[in-house]
């Protein structure tokens, strides 16, 4: 159920996409990335405006692709909202209906039941050119939802507001999706905004998807650096793995770093079901589930706010790996502070509570808890 | 879906644009038997009488042009860097070309500067004179002239559109660069204004290349000839079709030129639509106390005199009883005459007809070549574009000449009757629908009809529920446009008309030709009001002209 995305090819001269992946049905599934990524050309794919070279999508078990666009029964919410602008906005969200020939009583009790669910009761007969940026995304997103689609497609649907409504929206769009259980792909740049809204987060880089799997597990567990360093913020060391060690929650390895051996702990469980029906082979997605073998060279990758200054804590444990070096800036952002310490060499970066103090001679002594290192394989 | 939507339009062109067309093509190109033969057109360019035609179709267009540029230009940077009160007045009356007849504009010229107009009259009582002074009619003057206060205008709107949107500050730059007065005007002003300059410059060439009833009348006669009367002359007067067909062959060849010419400096012209930003512009009415204030204001006086005056004295001659001097008294005589019946009630009765009907054809034709246009996506589109838009590189008068030559064999006589008229009005008016509708449909975000698409509509819903409604102002605009065009069309309607099928500015003409002004002026005033009814209509609605 939901929608599967099989064997998608679309080749551009400069750019080819292959995609690969299903979107569960009722769940809100975020597709991340940098611009240029093919994030909007798979959106655009899926509601048929572009066709792929080779593929098939399918819609609760039946095929979808060989549709026009207009019969596939997916509702749209445009960047830039793409109201009719020669309609108010009781025929804007009544569009859709009239397309599928809905009786005139059915039409406005649904145009109401979705101006309550948008919370813009009373303005059925506004035009939509004088409504507001975020009045009108409410619009277009009622527009989309009115003639019940399978599937909704978000593109970028808050770039064009300011941080403040972007933030009430999203939460608002959350309520709805969540309220009418509808399968929903959104498309963002914006890693807030996909850890935020997500169900799960598909990561995509040039044309394929890197990761897909929960907000948690894609920022903790980053399936690869790209997908580490895109989401977040990330410290990163190079070393050699040189020992591992059985431990009663996983597997611990040693590995070897500049400054210093740091320990870390594998999760066991088993490969996670990101996709338990589609064990696509060629996907990267879950490499990291694999300890690299004793002596291979790894990069080491911890984020910044799990490193942790704790003097009373210091040294107690004897599986904290403990880092010590000297602070080069510190960055004051109110909430927390953001503090560069230089460890043999080694730039690294700390997101630290601000109330906790730093020692006033300049160094600083700090320590990763051994499950938040993630190794990735090379340097 | 496009190629059906094609159907129609380009059977109706086929059979009454490019047969009537391929006729005066073929008569050009045959000797008296039917063969082909380059012999007709050689001996034409061999020949002084119309080389010297030839020449002078050409001469006058240039010098014309010159004229309307240097008297637009100034009103073109008054509109583009002031504000002042009327503004959208003046801005309003540089339609007016594009709407008044030519024949208004012959009628009010010979009213106004005529031996017996209004400015001899003036003169003569002035300087108690016995004679007119001014003897401007039928000369290269008054050619010249009429066509620079018809065409100027044109010069304003369309150079004005663009200077509007050039940042004042790459001149405020130079200007701390040193650079002021002409130098800053020649080095930094004009290479910018120059893409809407030369546009606009070709038009006008092209509209007094073509001109008719302006060379006709005002002309008055062999020495100042252009091409279009001297086919319109060989058609109608000499009857002879071959050498009328060659002389248009030519005549197009050279207008078609220039068309290539101008749409080629068009694309060239969109570069500056990027530079949008509104500006603060100072206000004219604070500058009255200075001499540069004055002059300005002086030359926007000037300017909405020269648009209006030609139709304030057709409109205020009507009133009169009777023509000469001495005598003025107010009378409605003309209309009670018009009112009362025969061939004047006839004249506006079927110019009304026509227009209609010109209206209800060239609307869909130029919606549905328009829409096509702007929505397909395939390498002949361009092509397709070109075969459609050419009628507007062919004047009228080959028009009359190749319906005239095309349907005479025929045994259905479609010269004689009705349609021939509304025929020929819709090929000249539809690619003036087109510009105004496929600038709106390209317009058209594609993120519209994707939300669009996505909600259900496929492609004939979309069309219909979407894009239709959202080009509506345009082809209202369109529309009026096309009403317009063929009520106040005098070339093509010339060729065809018979005393059953006379509008009205063929009985303006008629009347200009007998000396019966007041008559004229009349039947001018009746013209002017629906040409009144079609510029109201397309100055509200809004759409893009010229």
């Amino acid at each position: 159920m939901g929608l599967q995305i099989r064997g998608i090819e679309k080749i551009y001269p400069d750019f080819r996409l292959e995609l690969d992946f299903q979107v569960r049905q009722g769940e809100l599934l975020i597709l991340l990335g940098p611009s240029g990524c093919g994030k909007t050309t798979t959106l655009r794919l899926i509601a048929g405006f572009i066709d792929s070279d080779s593929g098939t999508l399918a819609m609760d078990g039946h095929r979808i692709d060989t549709l026009a666009a207009h019969r596939r029964r997916i509702g749209i919410v445009f960047q830039d909202y793409a109201l009719f602008p020669h309609l108010n906005v009781r025929d804007n969200i009544g569009f859709g209906l009239r397309m599928q020939r809905w009786s005139p009583g059915d039409s406005r009790r649904r145009i109401e039941e979705l101006l309550h669910l948008v919370s813009l009761e009373g303005y059925a007969k506004r035009k939509v050119t004088r409504l507001s940026g975020g009045e009108q995304q409410r619009i277009a997103l009622a527009r989309a939802l009115a003639p019940q689609p399978r599937l909704l497609l978000l593109d970028e649907p808050l770039s064009a507001l300011d941080a403040k409504l972007r933030k009430g929206l999203r939460i608002e769009i959350r309520r709805i999706q969540r309220e009418l259980g509808v399968t929903t792909l959104y498309v963002t740049h914006d890693q807030e905004e996909a850890l935020v809204l997500g169900d799960r987060i598909a990561v995509m880089r040039e044309g394929h998807i890197e990761q897909i799997d929960t907000p948690e597990r894609v920022y903790n567990r980053p399936a690869n650096l790209f997908v580490g360093t895109f989401l977040g913020q990330a410290n990163l060391l190079p070393g050699r793995l040189v020992r591992r060690l059985g431990s009663s929650d996983g597997q611990m390895a040693a590995v070897e770093t500049p400054v210093g051996t740091l320990r870390v702990r594998w999760p066991d469980e088993p490969v996670e079901a990101a996709m338990p029906d589609m064990p696509a082979p060629g996907q990267p997605a879950h490499s990291h589930h694999a300890l690299p073998a004793v002596g291979r060279e790894v990069t080491v990758f911890f984020r910044p706010e799990h490193c942790s200054v704790d003097p009373q804590e210091s040294g107690k444990t004897c599986s904290s790996n403990r880092i010590s070096g000297r602070v080069v800036r510190k960055e004051y952002l109110g909430s927390h502070q953001l503090v560069e310490v230089e460890a043999q060499g080694e730039h690294l970066t700390l997101d630290l509570a601000q109330q906790k103090p730093l020692s006033g001679d300049g160094t600083v002594t700090f320590s990763v808890d051994p499950s938040n290192i993630c190794l990735f394989p090379g340097r | 879906m496009l190629f059906v939507l094609l159907l129609a339009p380009a059977a109706f062109l086929l059979l009454f644009f490019y047969f009537p067309l391929g006729s005066v093509l073929v008569g050009g190109l045959t000797d008296r038997s039917g063969r082909f033969s380059l012999g007709i057109i050689t001996s034409l360019l061999g020949d002084p009488y119309y080389l010297r035609i030839i020449g002078f179709t050409v001469w006058q267009a240039i010098l014309s042009t010159l004229l309307s540029v240097l008297m637009g230009l100034p009103g073109a940077y008054l509109l583009a860097r002031y504000d002042f009160r009327g503004k959208r007045l003046i801005q309003a009356l540089t339609t007016v070309p594009f709407v008044l007849p030519s024949i208004i504009v012959v009628l009010g010229f010979v009213r106004f500067f005529g031996n017996n107009g209004i400015l001899n009259r003036f003169l003569m009582s002035l300087l108690g004179l016995s004679e007119p002074p001014l003897r401007i009619l039928y000369s290269l003057r008054a050619i010249l002239l009429a066509h620079a206060f018809y065409n100027f205008p044109v010069v304003v709107r369309i150079v004005s559109s663009l200077w509007r949107r050039i940042h004042p500050s790459t001149e405020e730059a130079a200007r701390s660069l040193g650079a002021h007065g002409l130098r800053l005007f020649w080095r930094v002003t004009l290479p910018q204004i120059l893409p809407a300059l030369l546009s606009a410059a070709a038009l006008v060439f092209i509209f007094c290349l073509l001109s008719f009833a302006i060379v006709l009348v005002l002309g008055g006669g062999p020495r100042y000839t252009t091409l279009e009367v001297e086919v319109y002359r060989l058609a109608k007067v000499s009857l002879d079709l071959k050498t009328g067909s060659a002389l248009a062959l030519v005549g197009a060849v050279i207008s078609l030129l220039f068309l290539y010419a101008y749409i080629k400096l068009q694309q060239r012209s969109s570069f500056a639509e990027r530079m949008t930003e509104e500006v603060e512009r100072p206000r004219l009415g604070s500058m009255l106390g200075s001499l540069r204030g004055v002059v300005y204001l002086l030359y926007l006086l000037f300017m909405a005199l020269v648009i209006l005056a030609p139709m304030i004295t057709v409109v205020a001659y009507s009133f009169q009883l009777r023509s000469g001097w001495g005598q003025q008294a107010i009378s409605l005589e003309w209309y009670r005459r018009i009112l009362s019946g025969g061939p004047y009630l006839r004249a506006v009765a079927n110019s009304l007809f026509f227009a209609c009907m010109t209206m209800l054809l060239s609307l869909p034709l130029g919606t549905v070549l328009a829409y096509v246009g702007a929505r397909s996506r395939f390498a002949g589109g361009r092509v397709v574009e070109a075969v459609m838009m050419l009628p507007i590189g062919i004047s009228s008068i080959i028009l009359g000449l190749g319906y005239l030559k095309a349907y005479q064999q025929l045994p259905w006589r479609i010269v004689g009757s009705w349609y021939a008229i509304v025929f020929a009005h819709t090929v000249i008016a539809y690619p003036f629908v087109i510009r105004v509708a496929s600038a709106t449909f390209r317009k058209i975000k594609s993120s519209l009809t994707e939300a669009a698409s996505s909600l259900g509509a496929g492609p004939w819903r979309l069309f219909w529920y979407l894009e239709l409604p959202l080009a509506r102002s345009a082809l209202i605009t369109g529309a009026a446009f096309a009403f317009g065009i063929s009520v106040g069309e005098i070339n093509a309607s010339l060729m065809l008309y018979n005393e059953r099928l006379i509008t009205i500015p063929v009985m303006v003409y008629r009347l200009i030709g007998s000396y019966n002004f007041i008559g004229a002026c009349a039947m001018g005033s009746v013209l002017m009001l629906f040409c009144f009814l079609a510029f109201l209509i397309i100055d509200r609605a809004g759409g893009e002209v010229g």
